[in-house]
């Protein structure tokens, strides 16, 4: 008897731990799992930085400020080779979520609760391949949980090659395909049959360019001998199919359509466009699926670091997304549909590759208003970038590089300021009060360098809330758009021309620039392609990307400065008139894109023995 | 059974009845008390006291030692005593003559020593247990217990980590093995040391301290020692009452100066000179800070000295049936802020009745309670004394000089951190209650056997409100409509209230024999223990819209925020131990303890812990009789085994959690928090073994008066945790559990040598102790060395754990010159930043360059290794005198920021550094350099190598001081008497007098540990001076 007592009061619970079984054995359980699962997905939200995913604080450069989309107001880095890992993390949500697919067979659940759950983990399993892929090329796959029983050699797993990576992630889009829900329940927002096939467009694209651009950027050494990294050629079309099938499975089965699709004018249409990011639940038949945010202290950080400095309220460090000139010179003007327009100062016929600074023999087009140089652009260039001169928060946003004296001296980013004759003083960057301007000061890395601030995703109603992670903007992962770009990439460098292929993808790309305000259609042609999804999915983390997978990296890059247009004030003229000046951004630098880094390295080879990536 | 049952509680009822009338009626039967009282050696002991303890008739021995005490009480009961000897109290003999032999204090060798779950002569003992006894703790005034230990035990390390009032977080550690565990009246405690360190002295009776494999019958909780506390009982008589009360002020033992502001200026000009070339200040700014007036912001915000009381009243008393101690006891102290806003209060009682229900049955019962509050203002010490530090000294506390408006500060202004009316509180409450009660049955015809039952309980409440208020600083603009600029500052209020409550019960069952088989003593001891405990801790917190009063509801709903957790522990033990006697020449122990914990998996959570030991006392061999001068020779040796609880519980269980878990919003404005996947669990996991082996020998010459006790002893743990280093493949996705892999060894030695005699009237002793002990790492789990260099560099295993590494000082350089020739030492800056007076290190592998390479372990780390005390008593006549040196070495202390860099922070830095080099006139750069102590001022940023770790900032803090005298006088006794009192004595003491240490640690005080961003912001120690009064009625 004293035994039998003994032994009761001993065994004492955790009060801190959960029964797994009973936990998977309960949809409620299962959404309670899968909250952590998909906490850890690598989706390239606001907190994705350049030293990872969920970076709540500190960090903030983003994939933009390594592209041609913007330059940082502080920081001069450019990429390097310890950049946008996602090793250690995304080995540790495989194991989670194996835990969990594992774990299905033996649960007391009915078959259909099952076939959820095995579509819900083939899609967690197909985001974090996917995330592996893209960054390291081919790597272990592993599909279970690994036991550790005391030897480590049998946990060693060698890489499949990067054909193969990718092959396993279109197959667990497959299997998501296949098995999940077209909605969930009170449209929870999580993956649905939709967007398992989105994800799949996404994946394929990229798999897809590997094979067809593979060959621009040639590579070496074993990784590349033993096709770890690379895709054969002849398997391009292969991918651009399942792109093509996938999308199609969207556009003709799925409940999508763009947002507001016919604005009655260019302003209206870039209201729209903002608005739709400012917050996505406005746009629920564009967006397929949102991340969200909701607990203040767990939220993101778009709005203090990427306020422009007259609207920060009191944070000290906004600023940081300066968009640059080759991201302003992209887009179309209504006038001239179907090229880029890039920005002209001058009647001068080298005006826009002369970068050499304020010339007083020039002839300026002069303007009244700073604002005025972008008349007739694009929507979306007002719904992504704050121009000189514009309207934010009820403020006019004050961009300005300098004055011209009525002598003609410039006096550009530095000196005094000048009382006119006028009686005016006139300030180099607008005024002597560092919070009524947002430009050029070098002061606190707060003031673009480019000419431009930041404006997608920001949160026009609200002021910025100091402190770290308040910001609770949600972000759209997927949206219609993308998957309509997508489509057309896929038939143009595919060149598919069956089930009325050619005719479905330009209707789309055309679709999208109607969205904008846009009444001419443009043919289908990669340039089109190419201008429309850097112009639409600005900022979205794409464009990194798609340097990456079309390996435009490298020749973008040598030996690069990014430009920047400066608005200054030219009192030569009465009354005062601005002119504008292409220049280099100041204080910046010149960067060259290493081949080697078209993928990440393998961390961690001494005890995971995996044959180490190309020139690393 | 049953009916059996009824009778002994109807006899036990009237026995209790029968004992309590005897008690309130005793029978005044005289008889005339003849008698002779002597020493060890048969030598009479004139001058020796005999006094009836209910009539309070005494008498003095003549020189032949004999006495005669007229007419007595049978009833009542006589006290022998002599200074020098241990006093003896004795039952009236019918027959009226008695012969009394007193045994010398030093000897000690009857005193009975609490050992676990029992007691034992002290000669008779064979493990090392150091016992102190009531007297000899209490020679000293100080809020905690651990106060009046420290210096006088061997081998019982204390630190005072901080001063301030209600903190009891001495750290207490039994000869370097760690944290101890504490016992009081029997019954483990789960507090570490917190319910300890507030008992009131004046109600213990002694305090044990069993420091090797003795301590194995406490099994698994033992690994560090154990500390047991017994608790005053009651005794025979009418009821004797005693009042203590003191009365004193503390101050702290000294204090750093901060900067004045022409010191200030003085450095803050000369730091922008040295960095850049341009002054700071134009000479005549310069010289208007030098003449301007300057705050002094630690005197307004602390007090010079602060109070200090104690109060205790107790009832001692009894008869052959009940007896009684009961007490209480009252302590404050008010802190040293101005606003009297830090301060501490603590009210105690107990009341132990022990009945003698029947000639065989016994019961006693024990309640004990604490409430204790501590009050402080919620931006806490730390803030506020940073306040007093950095707060520059030409700044104003008030905005334009108007009390209504305080100033904003640079940083901190500490006169609105200190007030609990502007800037909130924080207040904790403690209360505790203790409810023991034993039944002791000694079994009729067989002699020697008893049964004991007990069964424990202990409630503990800790009630902790915080409420942190949004209030304005001012900074004054007279060109505004509002001169005064309000800038807010904590904004919003905030308010929460914390509770945590926690029962813990012990049971206990024992079975005691002892019998003597002619010159075989032998004894055995079982006892069957459970100990359970349960715990609920919850807080709620809101934030203020608009803060209205300090009451939760009044808060707003926003932004709330609760937790809770409660927790569950039990363990269940079989204990034993038995003992053999020779002739108490030889004796043997042999005890275990079979041990069972919830922590681990069920099929290995018992662990058998077992010890041995044995004494041999030589002295009574008879080849050592005629060895007329040792009066005591004993050895002993110990070796056991004891453990250890080793890492977070439950890590058998493999389950999910909804901590460390990520959060997704499913629904759009819900978020919901996930459950993480399970850790990779460690079904083996176990506590730390330790072994643990002590040799000792006491010794004892010229009849006891020269005493020395020496031991040396050795721990080896095995079984700490770690994780293992196989390189897992990264790809695995997780990390491995917790394993009890390292081990690691303390070695030490200690000693105590007392002396005692007496000449005239006058007796004194003086009674050294010393303890030195290291702990070495033997295996420690890590990955593979890279080379021989990062093998010396990074290596730990087989190494003392207490190293560390630094850079050797070569002195200040004196010149350019000597820095243009000397190694690079700036790294890629190389030496364009060091200015003369800078410090200059050693190049020891002779590469040209100072870095990394040139470190050596040449420090201690900043636990003390060595302990040591001195204690000097004497008494003439009336008065009596104890004196206690006490210290510490082998260690250092470090400390960052505001005490240890110029300007940290660019706040104000301390007074010292202005001894520093810096150029005759400070605005010719080419005038001459004048040496100082330090190098020239720089901000941090400009100050080259100058912090590197050398002994500049890392400084031996080993010190001595004065730890209390204690001056009393006993009032002669028909002074007394006429004031219906029976005894009174007065007296004067003072706590942490004199300090010796390296005169750039005294001022920090080398006790108090650096504490948090070892910015020695921590309250300081105190000195106090307090005078008292003991009388008895």
């Amino acid at each position: 008897m004293a035994t039998a007592t003994s032994c009761n009061k001993l065994d004492l619970k955790p009060l801190d731990k959960l029964d797994g079984n009973a936990m998977f054995s309960d949809p409620q359980g299962v959404k309670l799992y899968m909250a952590n699962l998909y906490y850890q997905l690598p989706i390239e939200d606001f907190n994705f930085m350049r030293g990872g995913f969920n970076d709540w604080i500190g960090e903030n450069m983003v994939s933009a400020h390594f592209t041609d989309e913007a330059v940082h107001s502080n920081y001069l880095d450019f990429l390097t080779t310890g950049n946008f890992h996602w090793w250690e993390q995304g080995y540790k949500l495989i194991r989670d979520v194996n835990i969990f697919s594992d774990a299905i067979p033996q649960l007391r659940v009915s078959e259909d609760e099952k076939n959820k759950m095995r579509g819900e983990s083939a899609f967690i399993k197909a985001y974090t391949y996917y995330a592996l892929a893209k960054r390291y090329g081919g790597v272990s796959i592993i599909d279970s949980v690994q036991k550790y029983e005391g030897d480590v050699e049998v946990l060693k797993v060698p890489r499949s090659t990067e054909k193969e990576t990718w092959d396993f992630v279109m197959t667990q889009c497959d299997i998501a395909i296949q098995h999940l829900p077209e909605t969930w329940p009170g449209g929870e927002r999580r993956a649905t049959k939709w967007v398992a096939a989105a994800l799949k467009t996404r994946a394929a694209l990229h798999a897809a360019s590997i094979a067809k651009f593979g060959d621009r950027a040639v590579l070496s050494g074993e990784a590349v001998s033993r096709k770890l990294v690379g895709i054969e050629k002849m398997y391009a079309n292969d991918y651009y199919r399942q792109v093509i099938d996938a999308a199609n499975l969207l556009m003709e089965n799925g409940p999508f359509a763009l947002y507001k699709p016919n604005p009655a004018s260019p302003e209206e249409a870039a209201e729209n466009y903002r608005k739709m990011f400012e917050d996505p639940s406005v746009a629920p038949e564009e967006a397929i699926f949102i991340k969200g945010f909701t607990k203040v202290d767990l939220g993101h950080n778009y709005d203090i670091y990427y306020n422009p400095a007259q609207t920060a309220n009191g944070w000290p460090h906004p600023g940081r997304i300066n968009p640059t000139l080759e991201f302003i010179d992209l887009f179309e003007s209504y006038a001239q549909p179907g090229q880029s327009s890039p920005i002209r100062t001058s009647a001068a016929a080298n005006d826009i590759t002369d970068y050499s600074g304020f010339n007083p023999a020039k002839n300026y087009y002069r303007f009244d208003h700073p604002s005025d140089i972008f008349e007739g652009k694009d929507a979306r260039l007002w719904g992504t970038v704050i121009l000189p001169g514009t309207q934010w928060k009820n403020t006019e946003i004050v961009i300005q590089a300098g004055f011209i004296k009525p002598d003609g001296t410039p006096q550009i980013m530095e000196g005094n300021p000048y009382t006119h004759t006028d009686g005016k003083t006139y300030h180099v960057f607008g005024s002597s009060d560092r919070t009524q301007y947002s430009g050029f000061d070098s002061y606190g890395g707060n003031y673009t360098r480019t000419g431009f601030s930041f404006k997608k995703f920001l949160d026009q109603r609200i002021p910025v809330v100091y402190g770290y992670s308040k910001g609770l903007t949600d972000y759209i992962d997927f949206r219609y758009a993308e998957v309509l770009l997508n489509f057309a990439e896929a038939v143009v460098e595919s060149g598919i021309t069956d089930n009325n292929a050619v005719a479905k993808a330009t209707a789309a790309l055309n679709a999208i620039r109607k969205r904008a305000g846009h009444t001419q259609d443009i043919p289908l042609t990669v340039e089109n392609v190419q201008r429309e999804r850097r112009v639409e999915l600005a900022f979205e983390n794409k464009r990194f990307w798609d340097l990456m997978r079309r390996r435009e990296y490298h020749t973008l890059f040598q030996n690069t400065i990014m430009h920047a247009l400066l608005p200054v004030v030219d009192l030569r003229v009465t009354p005062a008139q601005y002119i504008f000046i292409r220049t280099e951004v100041p204080r910046g630098w010149r960067y060259t894109f290493d081949p080697r880094q078209y993928y990440r390295y393998i961390p961690g080879i001494g005890s995971n023995g995996l044959v180490q990536n190309p020139q690393y | 059974m049953q009916k059996d049952l009824n009778r002994t509680l109807l006899r036990t009822g009237i026995a209790l009845c029968a004992g309590l009338l005897q008690f309130f009626h005793v029978t005044a039967q005289q008889v005339p008390l003849r008698g002779k009282i002597t020493n060890e050696k048969n030598e009479p002991l004139p001058g020796a006291t005999a006094t009836a303890r209910l009539s309070n008739k005494a008498v003095i021995a003549d020189e032949q030692g004999n006495f005669v005490l007229p007419g007595v009480d049978l009833q009542d009961s006589i006290v022998f005593s002599m200074v020098g000897y241990e006093p003896q109290t004795w039952p009236v003999p019918a027959d009226g003559y008695i012969s009394v032999i007193l045994q010398a204090t030093g000897s000690g060798l009857n005193e009975v020593v609490v050992i676990g779950y029992g007691t034992r002569r002290k000669a008779n003992l064979t493990g090392a247990v150091s016992q102190i006894n009531n007297k000899e703790i209490r020679t000293t005034t100080h809020s905690s217990l651990a106060q009046s230990l420290q210096g006088k035990v061997p081998g019982l390390q204390i630190r005072q980590n901080t001063g301030e009032p209600g903190d009891f977080s001495t750290t207490i550690n039994v000869r370097g093995f760690g944290n101890p565990l504490y016992v009081i009246d029997g019954v483990p405690q789960n507090d570490n040391g917190q319910s300890f360190q507030r008992l009131d002295a004046n109600d213990i009776e002694s305090v044990s301290i069993i420091k090797d494999a003795s301590a194995a019958i406490y099994g698994l909780r033992a690994a560090n020692g154990v500390v047991i506390v017994t608790t005053k009982k009651g005794g025979k008589g009418k009821p004797s009452f005693n009042y203590n009360g003191v009365y004193g002020i503390q101050r702290p033992t000294d204090m750093p100066a901060m900067a004045n502001r022409a010191q200030w200026a003085i450095l803050r000009n000369e730091a922008e000179i040295n960095a850049n070339g341009v002054p700071y200040f134009t000479p005549e700014q310069l010289q208007a800070h030098i003449d301007g007036p300057s705050t002094d912001w630690y005197g307004l915000t602390m007090k010079d000295a602060s109070s200090q009381a104690q109060h205790n009243i107790s009832v001692r008393g009894g008869s052959d049936v009940a007896s009684y101690f009961v007490s209480f006891g009252y302590v404050q102290e008010d802190g040293l802020l101005r606003s009297g806003d830090l301060n501490y209060k603590k009210y105690t009682f107990r009341s132990n009745v022990d009945v003698q229900l029947h000639k065989n049955w016994k019961a006693e019962v024990s309640l004990a309670g604490r409430y204790d509050v501590k009050n402080m203002p919620s931006a806490g010490f730390y803030n506020i004394f940073n306040g007093t530090r950095t707060a520059l000294p030409y700044a104003e506390p008030y905005a334009n000089g108007n009390p209504d408006y305080l100033a904003l500060q640079q940083y901190i202004n500490p006169l609105s951190s200190s007030r609990s009316d502007i800037s909130g509180y924080s207040e904790d409450k403690g209360k505790e209650f203790n409810a023991y009660a034993t039944l002791t049955f000694n079994v009729p015809y067989i002699k020697g056997l008893v049964l004991k039952g007990r069964a424990a309980y202990i409630n503990n409440v800790n009630l902790n409100k915080s409420l942190i208020k949004s209030y304005r600083l001012y900074t004054y603009d007279p060109a505004l409509p509002d001169p005064y600029v309000a800038h807010v500052q904590n904004n919003p209020s905030k308010i929460s209230n914390r509770n945590f409550n926690s029962d813990a019960v012990t049971l206990q069952g024992h079975l005691l024999y002892n019998t003597r088989i002619r010159d075989h003593q032998l004894g055995a001891t079982l006892v069957f223990e459970q100990n359970t405990f349960f715990s609920r801790s919850a807080t709620l917190g809101r934030e203020y819209d608009f803060y209205t009063n300090d009451q939760i509801d009044q808060a707003g709903l926003n932004n709330q925020t609760t937790a809770g957790i409660e927790e569950q522990r039990a363990s269940q033990s079989l204990i034993g131990r038995f003992t053999y006697d020779f002739r108490n020449k030889y004796m043997l122990e042999y005890a275990f303890r079979y041990d069972g914990s919830y922590r681990y998996h069920p099929d290995r959570r018992w662990g058998f812990f077992p010890v041995i030991s044995a004494g041999w006392r030589l002295s009574e061999e008879k080849f050592m009789q005629d060895i007329y001068f040792i009066s005591n020779l004993k050895l002993r040796a110990s070796y056991g085994q004891v453990g250890e609880d080793a890492g977070a519980p439950f890590q058998y269980v493999q389950g999910f959690t909804t901590s460390g878990g990520g959060g997704y919003e499913f629904n759009n404005g819900v978020w919901l928090t996930g459950a993480a996947s399970p850790a990779i669990v460690n079904e083996r996991l176990t506590w730390f073994t330790s072994n643990i082996i002590n040799l000792g020998m006491e010794l004892g010459f010229f009849n006891h008066r020269l005493n020395i006790e020496f031991d040396v002893y050795q721990r080896d743990r095995e079984g700490l945790l770690a994780r293992r280093l196989v390189s897992l493949p990264n790809t695995f996705g997780g990390t491995l559990p917790e394993e009890n892999l390292n081990s690691d060894r303390v070695k030490g030695i200690e000693f105590l040598v007392g002396y005692n005699d007496r000449i005239g009237d006058f007796t004194y002793s003086i009674s050294a102790n010393f303890n030195y002990a290291r702990t070495m790492n033997k295996y420690v789990e890590r990955g593979p060395f890279v080379n021989n260099t990062d093998k010396w560099r990074s290596g730990s295993g087989y190494r003392w754990s207490d190293v560390i590494w630094g850079y050797v000082l070569e002195g200040q350089f004196q010149s350019y010159e000597e820095i243009a020739n000397a190694p690079i030492q700036g790294g890629d800056l190389g030496n364009s930043q060091i200015l003369p007076g800078d410090f200059k290190y050693k190049d020891i592998n002779g590469d040209g360059v100072i870095d990394g390479n040139d470190m050596q372990p040449i420090f201690y780390n900043g636990t003390p290794k060595m302990h040591y005390g001195l204690t000097l008593n004497a008494a003439y006549k009336g008065f009596d005198l104890n004196m206690l040196f006490q210290g510490s070495a082998r260690y250092t202390i470090r400390f960052r920021e505001v005490y240890a860099e110029v300007f940290a922070f660019g706040l104000n830095t301390p007074a010292y550094f202005f001894d520093r080099w810096h150029r005759a006139d400070p605005y010719d750069p080419n005038s001459e350099w004048i040496p100082g102590k330090w190098p020239a001022t720089r901000f941090v940023t400009n100050a080259g190598t100058n912090y590197l770790e050398s002994e500049v900032w890392r400084r031996d803090a080993s010190y001595v001081r004065l730890k209390s005298v204690q001056l009393g006088y006993t009032i002669p006794r028909d002074i007394v008497r006429k004031a219906g009192l029976q005894n009174a004595r007065i007296y004067f003491n003072a706590h942490n007098l004199v300090t010796f240490a390296d005169e750039f640690v005294k001022p920090f005080d080398p006790e108090k540990i650096e504490g948090a961003y070892s910015a020695g912001f921590s309250y300081p120690l105190t000195k106090s001076f307090n005078v008292g009064i003991n009388v008895n009625f």
